[in-house]
Formats: structure tokens, C-alpha cells, sequence
């Protein structure tokens, strides 16, 4: 009877410590796309942040606890990243939030994250009003018009050429790429002989591809995925137009190439994934990350990590759970991630310098490194 | 109740009033509409523009309203020239036609949407009675017209519309009608919409969005205002209910979709028709 | 010269949106249901195609076995779905091909993953070279195949038994029953044949772009609902035209005013101008 009551004792105990130490983790909420049309984003983007917590926990977490990722399918609408935002705030209680999903969702969530105080940071939607949503919302990534910006620098200036025709994705990235290289064209010297658009459905482009041809024009700027650019690419390549593509980080995943074949030799690309980087950041993230995922690191992984990174660094400085504190903390920092050096202006957009990525031997490489503080400024309201 | 049970509280009602406004047209007329997020798309649209330029929430919804309902009587219009099938197929390009057209003019966003919507005025829970109020108001004017003279008449359009022609029903009158009352509440859930999510892009209103509405009238069975709006409360909590399995609960959105309508093709109305049958045969 | 060109391209995207368009043509000609699910066979055929050419380095097996592939799975989906529905309302079926299309988008992605898949080394990609236009063989395949495919299927319904069989089953399914033809053989093949073209489309698509998603089909689901309307429900030859036609008015409309409509809603704006004039599509069988 004794060694019964002495059992059951010891079994609460270890009960509380167990509940106890399941307190002490810090939650980071994360929502992005798993099932739905947008599901290959949602997985990349989850698998860069799940490298990332894993990464800090083996490190040791922060301030002495680890760090939890509580992850939810928003599908890619808003009409779930709501509830899902509400449910990370109110119920999973979590610390920060963090959004690996598109734009529509993200500016809505933003919206609810702002109101209760608690910082979001958007890895990859591009909408620029995800940060206008207050001061506690961030953004990681680039705007699609500074990215735009430093794609006329780099064909203007940099391959020197000046006829330029444009084939633009009809959604809020390509069109704000095609904003920011239009509002830079000039000062680089660049002509906009034509732009045509296409459908994120499309995978054929017999049509625009001989319009092309027959304007003739010394480069192209074409925005897109990897799952349009890829075949746009092969196919203006086989129709025997040989002048340069220049792309944009929705490229930036091995199965662009994988799709494009041949015709990917050569493309240039504006992201911000060095993959010839000698930073340990970098090369740590790029060999950690095939590990893990069992593919290689595409810009929405790398973007995720980052993130989580940033935010993970934020809450260490700020020695505390206290939101507003966490809040502070990432407004004044600075990381050096894979993606680059992080640091926040006072809309909450990130200032880094642009890395050029070009396909050479089936794999992308270095190519050249944007640097302009004045090109590449993100909007302050 | 949490901001979390609001908010999806909130979902629920708005798509309970999205699916009794197609249910009016599907259901009491018989008439396939496969654009219906169309008419939800100009509600939101109005709203969102008007509440921009400063007009009061009831104002706006209501405007909302009145433009969807007009929408769809032209479209409603043009119904009558095709039969059953082709209407489904043209109702379809309404959805195409609608995204497409919108997501080009700067002035309505374009690919942006329009951000910044303001809030609708109220507090959260607020907001919901508000929603909750209006999809009741939605619940009733269905089942009003399903026992009024009107209801009759549009069974008959949707029975046999050639015999209801040779009755003297003034089948054009009805039909348009029909459309127009389902668009126009389409719209004012549309409203309710922006004002919910304060962001609006073209691609939430587009061809899928309608799917998934005739979806919930199908599941509930087509024409009962009771199953219509059961099979919409557990669609909409769908994802909720089924996070524990999220990898896979579109394939089962899908195998549900295919086994209602296989196994039970009057829906959740009809299954509950059956139960009550075998009940009372005891 | 350009002109030319965009034509071209149009006829080239118009034959895929025929193989596709036959089947469900045919399928609607006989049992009057709008067969969403179509596309998913359409999606199998690519997937198929890919992983067999991929593994055993054979396009010509590749092809061979997403059509059988997809036959099967066809004539299962009437067995399963259609056959125990055919007296519902339409809405019915419609509903029921809709969730069983998603379900096959889910298992694809599912199975095969997000990402999509490629050709290990892509066949039939080599340029021809006439009058500056360049041509890679996968299109001009894609030409022939159309025509072949549908020259074969016009032969057979004229001048086969099997054809005769199934054109009389069409038109009045009671009194060709009392010839002997079997309705539920006839429909059978109708469902094998028709997967098996949505098969073929899909590996001429996948050779094309290179690139096999699960939701590839969702594009093709809706345009063939618009294509087979324009041609005129059961018509093949309508169909035929409507889906050249269609992609002629793509080809140029993406170019010529791509800035004010985008190439879904160019084609639903051709559909809907055509309804307005002739409600009974192009070319009313009946």
C-alpha cells in the first residue's frame, strides 16, 4: 500500500514537471499555404522554418527556453488566415507571428496582429500594404517595386542593354516588378519596346513568344514562378531567341532549371539566396536545408528562415515575452541571415542589397551584387 | 467567446447568407448559376469603394446590395435565351469575365485589391450579431418565398417549365426575379465580407469561390433552406474541424462532395427526409 | 509573317484543347453529363506518361500506357459515379464529378507531391526550322495527332459497325437497343476512348512544357465545358472547330489585348458573344 501511494506520488510529480516544462517554450505562429493551389509554397516556406527552430533549439533556444513552431493551413485565404490569427493570439498564445503565405491572407492577418500588439512578419507576400497595417508588422523580403528598381540597374547598367521587352505576370508581384523597372527604365537608359501579360495558369506561351521574336529587342524582363518561367524560358529559347532573360527571385528554386533544361543557361535572376556566398550563414542554411526538406533551398525557404531568425533574435534582445519590448527589438535590428543582412526601416521594410544569381552548368551562381542604398530604399509610409 | 470563435462565427454567417441567396436561385427556380461569387465580388467591390471614400456602413452594404441584384437581373435577361446546361456554362463565364475584367482596372485595384478597407464601426462581437442578423433576415425572406405564391411559381419554373408556360405563368418575370433576389443578397454578404477582412483581391471571387457555394447548396440539398444551411455550417468549419488530419482534408472535402451526391444526391434534406420516413413507417 | 506565327500557335493550342474536348463531347452526346472529372484523367495521362517515359526511356510506352491507364480509370468513374446517378437532375452529376476531380488533384499531389515533375531528358524537343518559324517537333506532333486522332474517330463512327452502333445509341439509346447494340457496351468505350484522348493530351501537353502539376487539368475542366457549348453539345466536328477556333482567338487576343482581359476571359467573352448570337452554339446537333 505504501509503495502504491509512493508511486502515484512520484507519477504527479513528474506529471507537474512535465506540464512545467511543456510551459516553457516560446510559440511562434506560422500559417502558409499546406494544401490548396498554393501548396508548394506553403511547403518550402514551412520547411525553412522548421530548419530554422530546429537549428535555435539545437543551439540552445533562447533566453533559455525553446522555441515552438504552431503551424496552420490558411489555404491561401483570408477567409482562414483570420480565425487562424485569432487562434494563434488568443489561444496558442504565441510570442510572434509569422506569415509564410501569399498576400491576400497575410494583409488580413496583419490587420488582426496589429490590433492585439503582437509582431508579424511577413516572409514573402510582397503586397505593400502588409506593412502599412502598423507598427508592428515586418516585412523580410523585398518589395516587388525595389526588386523591380534593381532589375533595370542590372540590365541597363550592369549587361548594358536597352531594348527591353517585358512579359509580366498578371498578379500583385509581377505587376509591382513591372512598376518599380518601369519607374527605373529611363535612368538606366532602358526602352520599353512592349509589354505583354500572361495568367499564373498559363504554361503555354506559343503566342507571346513569337510576338516577342519579331520585336526583337536586345533583353528580356520576364516576372514569374518557377512553374511559368520555366516553361516561358525553354520556349523562347526554342524559338530561337537568344538575347538575355532576366528574371526575379520567383525563379530562384532548382526546379526553374529542372523544367527549362538547357534554355536555363544563362538566366539572370534578382534575389537575395548567394549560393557561391563564402558567409556561414548562407552556406550553413544551403546544406542544412537539403538535409532536412530532401530538396534544395528554394527563395520561399530561405525567406521563412530568415524570418523565424529575426524573430528568434528579437525576442533574445528583448529579454522578454512582453510584445512591445519584442516589438522595439526588431525595429533596431540587424541580422545577418542567408538572405542577407537584415534591418528594418520605419515602415517596418527591410533594407539589403540585391544578390544576381545566373544559371551556369545546370546550377545558380554568383553573378553580381546590388548595392545602391538610394535604388533600393523601401517606402517609409 | 474568443476573437477566435468570432471570427469564424463570422465566416459562417456570411457563407449561410451566400448560400441561401444561390439557393433562392438554384433551388426555387431551378436555374444552375455557376458565377454566383460574381455577384458576392460586386457586392464586395462596392462596399469596399464606398466605405474608402467615407460612406457609413449601411450605406454601403445596402449599395452593395442594390448593384449585385441589378447585375443579376441583366444577367437573369440573358438566361432566357439558353437553356439549362448552357446557363451553367454561361453563368461560368460571368465568373471569368468578372475577375478578369476587374483585375485590370486600376481604379477597382487591379492585381492590389483594395486594402485598407475601414472597420465596420462596431466591435467584433458586434459585428457578428450584425452578420448573425442578417443571415436570419436571409433565412426567413427564403422560407417566405418558398410558401408564398411566388415559392409555388418558381417550383413549377423549376418542375416543368414548359408546362408552367402553358399555365400562363409569365415565366421571364419569375426568372429574372429569381436571380435578382439571389444576387442581389449575394452582394450584401459580399459587403459584409470587406468589411470583415478589410482586404479584397479579384482572385476570392472568381470561379472556385462559386463552387464552393453551389457546393454547400448541393450538400444540403437543393431547395431546403434547413439542409442548405447545416451543410454550410459544416463546410465553413471544414478546416477547423479537420486540422488534425490538414494534409488531407481536400481529399476528403472532395470524397464528400462526390459521396452526398452519389449516395445521397437530395443532400443532407433529403437524407433527413429519409429518416424521418423510416421513423414514422415503424 | 507574325500573323502567321500566331496562328500557328493558336492551331497548336486549339489540337490540345480538342483531344481534350472529343472525350467530353462524347461522354455529354451520350449521357448528358457535364463530365468534370475529365480533366482529371487528363492530369493521370501526363503523370503516367512522365513516369514511365522517365523510368523506362520510352515515349512511345509512355504514351501507350497513359492511355490505358486512363481508359481504365474512365470506364471505372462511369461504372462508380455515373452509371447508379443517370436519372438524377444534372446537378447532380455535375456535383459529383466536381468533388471527384478534386479528390484526384488531392491524391495526385498526394502521391506525386507539390512540386510537379519534369522529363528526365524531355523528348521530341528538337527545332524545325521553315521560313523562320520555329517549330519544335512536339508541336507539330501535337498538329498531327489532332488530326489523326480525330480523322480515326470520324472513320470509325462512319464506316465501323462499332461506330454506327454508337452514333444510333446517341440518338436514341430505346430503339437501338432493340437492334441488339448494347448501350452500356457502347458507353464503355465511349468512356475508355475518351479518357484515353484526355490521356494522349495530357502527355502532349507535359511534352510541351515540360512540366506535370497536380492541377494542371484545372484550366482544361472549365475551357472544355465552353468548347464543347460553343460546338454544340455531342457534336464532334463542332467541337473540333470551336476548340481551333478557340485558340486562334487566344493566340491573338493574349497579344492584342492581354492588357485588358487575361486569356481565361477572352475565352468565356468569345463564348458568351457567340451565345448571344446563335443559343444554340456554333453548331447544334440537334
Amino acid at each position: 500500500m505504501n509503495n502504491r501511494l509512493l508511486l502515484i506520488v512520484m507519477l504527479g510529480f513528474c506529471m507537474c514537471f512535465n506540464t512545467a516544462w511543456a510551459g516553457e517554450t516560446l510559440k511562434i505562429g506560422f500559417n502558409a499555404p499546406l494544401t490548396g493551389f498554393a501548396a508548394s509554397d506553403g511547403k518550402s516556406s514551412s520547411f525553412g522554418a522548421k530548419l530554422a527552430v530546429k537549428q535555435i533549439n539545437e543551439n540552445g533556444g533562447i533566453n533559455g527556453k525553446n522555441l515552438e513552431l504552431v503551424i496552420y493551413d490558411d489555404q491561401a485565404k483570408a477567409s482562414q488566415s483570420i480565425p487562424i490569427a485569432n487562434k494563434l493570439i488568443g489561444q496558442d498564445k504565441v510570442v510572434v507571428g509569422i506569415s509564410g503565405s501569399y498576400s491576400g491572407p497575410t494583409r488580413s492577418a496583419a490587420g488582426i496582429f496589429q490590433e492585439a500588439g503582437i509582431p508579424y512578419i511577413s516572409a514573402y507576400a510582397i503586397h505593400p500594404d502588409i506593412t502599412k497595417a502598423g507598427n508592428y508588422v515586418f516585412r523580410t523580403s523585398f518589395l516587388g517595386e525595389v526588386q523591380g528598381r534593381a532589375g533595370a540597374k542590372l540590365i541597363g547598367e550592369i549587361l548594358g542593354k536597352k531594348k527591353v521587352v517585358m512579359i509580366t505576370l498578371k498578379n500583385d508581384f509581377g505587376k509591382s516588378l513591372a512598376a518599380g523597372f518601369k519607374e527605373k527604365a529611363k535612368t538606366f537608359g532602358i526602352t520599353i519596346i512592349n509589354e505583354y501579360e500572361y495568367s499564373i495558369k498559363d504554361r503555354q506561351f506559343g503566342a507571346i513568344v513569337a510576338k516577342v521574336k519579331s520585336d526583337n529587342p536586345d533583353a528580356i524582363y520576364a516576372s514569374g514562378y518557377y512553374f511559368t518561367a520555366g516553361p516561358l524560358v525553354s520556349q523562347l529559347r526554342a524559338s530561337g531567341i537568344t538575347v538575355p532573360v532576366i528574371g526575379q527571385e520567383g525563379y530562384d528554386s532548382q526546379k526553374f532549371i529542372e523544367i527549362a533544361g538547357k534554355a536555363a543557361e544563362g538566366v539572370i535572376i534578382t534575389t537575395s539566396l548567394d549560393r557561391d556566398s563564402l558567409s556561414p550563414e548562407t552556406k550553413d542554411f544551403i546544406k542544412n536545408f537539403e538535409e532536412l526538406a530532401g530538396y534544395k533551398a528554394d527563395m520561399v525557404a530561405a525567406s521563412a528562415h530568415t524570418a523565424v531568425q529575426v524573430a528568434a533574435l528579437a525576442i533574445e534582445k528583448a529579454k522578454s515575452t512582453d510584445p512591445e519590448k519584442i516589438r522595439a527589438a526588431l525595429a533596431g535590428i540587424s541580422l545577418k541571415a542567408s538572405t542577407g543582412t537584415i534591418e528594418f526601416n520605419s515602415l517596418g521594410e527591410v533594407r539589403k542589397s540585391v544578390q544576381n544569381q545566373v544559371v551556369k552548368n545546370g546550377q545558380w551562381h554568383h553573378h553580381s551584387v546590388i548595392d545602391d542604398p538610394e535604388l533600393l530604399a523601401p517606402p517609409e509610409k | 467567446m474568443g476573437l477566435y470563435e468570432i471570427s469564424l462565427a463570422t465566416v459562417v454567417g456570411i457563407n449561410i447568407i451566400l448560400a441561401v441567396s444561390l439557393n433562392l436561385i438554384t433551388g426555387y427556380c431551378g436555374q444552375i448559376s455557376l458565377g454566383h461569387a460574381a455577384f458576392y465580388g460586386i457586392g464586395a467591390y462596392t462596399a469596399a469603394l464606398l466605405a474608402k471614400i467615407g460612406w457609413p456602413i449601411y450605406l454601403t452594404l445596402g449599395a452593395g446590395f442594390f448593384l449585385a441584384g441589378i447585375a443579376g437581373a441583366v444577367i437573369g435577361l440573358t438566361s432566357l435565351r439558353v437553356r439549362e446546361d448552357f446557363l451553367a456554362i454561361v453563368t461560368m463565364g460571368v465568373a471569368f469575365l468578372f475577375v478578369g475584367i476587374v483585375r485590370q482596372q486600376e481604379f477597382l485595384g487591379g492585381e492590389m485589391g483594395i486594402s485598407g478597407i475601414p472597420s465596420p464601426g462596431m466591435t467584433k462581437p458586434a459585428y457578428l450579431c450584425l452578420v448573425l442578423i442578417i443571415a436570419l433576415l436571409a433565412i426567413l425572406f427564403s422560407w417566405y418565398v418558398k410558401r408564398s405564391w411566388m415559392g409555388y411559381a418558381f417550383d413549377a419554373v423549376a418542375d416543368d417549365e414548359q408546362t408552367a408556360k402553358t399555365l400562363g405563368l409569365d415565366i421571364k418575370s419569375y426568372k429574372i426575379t429569381a436571380f435578382a433576389m439571389g444576387t442581389a443578397m449575394a452582394g450584401l454578404a459580399g459587403g459584409l465580407y470587406a468589411y470583415y477582412t478589410r482586404f479584397i483581391i479579384p482572385d476570392a471571387f472568381g470561379f472556385i469561390q462559386s463552387i464552393t457555394i453551389l457546393s454547400m447548396v448541393a450538400v444540403g440539398g437543393i431547395g431546403s433552406i434547413f439542409g442548405v444551411v447545416l451543410a454550410t455550417i459544416f463546410l465553413s468549419l471544414m478546416p477547423e474541424i479537420f486540422r488534425f488530419i490538414n494534409d488531407y482534408k481536400l481529399l476528403l472535402y472532395g470524397i464528400l462532395l462526390f459521396s452526398v451526391m452519389r449516395f445521397a444526391p437530395d443532400g443532407l434534406a433529403g437524407f433527413y427526409k429519409l429518416l424521418y420516413k423510416k421513423r414514422n413507417l415503424r | 509573317m507574325l500573323y502567321i506565327e500566331l496562328f500557328i500557335q493558336g492551331l497548336i493550342q486549339g489540337s490540345t484543347y480538342a483531344i481534350i474536348a472529343v472525350g467530353l463531347t462524347l461522354v455529354y452526346g451520350l449521357l448528358r453529363v457535364l463530365h468534370v472529372a475529365h480533366a482529371g484523367l487528363f492530369t493521370l495521362g501526363a503523370y503516367l506518361g512522365v513516369v514511365v517515359t522517365n523510368q523506362t526511356g520510352s515515349l512511345a510506352a509512355g504514351i501507350l500506357l497513359a492511355a490505358i491507364g486512363s481508359g481504365v480509370v474512365g470506364m471505372a468513374i462511369y461504372r462508380l459515379v455515373y452509371e447508379p446517378i443517370l436519372n438524377r437532375p444534372p446537378h447532380v452529376a455535375l456535383i459529383a464529378s466536381i468533388g471527384l476531380y478534386i479528390g484526384m488533384e488531392e491524391l495526385f499531389r498526394l502521391v506525386f507531391g507539390p512540386f510537379g515533375l519534369s522529363f528526365a531528358s524531355a523528348p521530341l524537343q528538337s527545332v524545325v526550322i521553315f521560313f523562320d518559324i520555329h517549330l519544335r517537333t512536339c508541336q507539330i506532333v501535337t498538329m498531327i495527332t489532332n488530326i489523326l486522332l480525330l480523322g480515326i474517330l470520324a472513320w470509325i463512327s462512319q464506316r465501323t459497325r462499332i461506330g454506327i452502333g454508337w452514333r444510333a445509341t446517341v440518338d436514341d439509346p430505346e430503339i437501338s437497343a432493340c437492334f441488339g447494340i448494347d448501350p452500356v457496351r457502347v458507353r464503355y468505350l465511349v468512356f475508355f476512348m475518351g479518357s484515353a484522348l484526355a490521356a494522349v493530351a495530357g502527355v502532349l501537353v507535359a511534352l510541351l512544357s515540360n512540366f506535370v502539376e497536380p492541377t494542371m487539368g484545372a484550366v482544361p475542366s472549365y475551357k472544355s465545358l465552353a468548347i464543347i457549348v460553343l460546338g454544340g453539345l455531342g457534336n464532334v466536328t463542332g467541337t473540333l472547330i470551336a476548340s481551333l477556333a478557340l485558340g486562334i482567338i487566344e493566340a491573338f487576343g493574349t497579344i492584342y489585348i492581354g492588357n485588358f482581359l487575361d486569356r481565361d476571359a477572352i475565352a468565356f467573352a468569345f463564348l458568351i458573344v457567340v451565345l448571344m448570337i446563335k443559343p444554340t452554339g456554333l453548331f447544334a446537333s440537334r
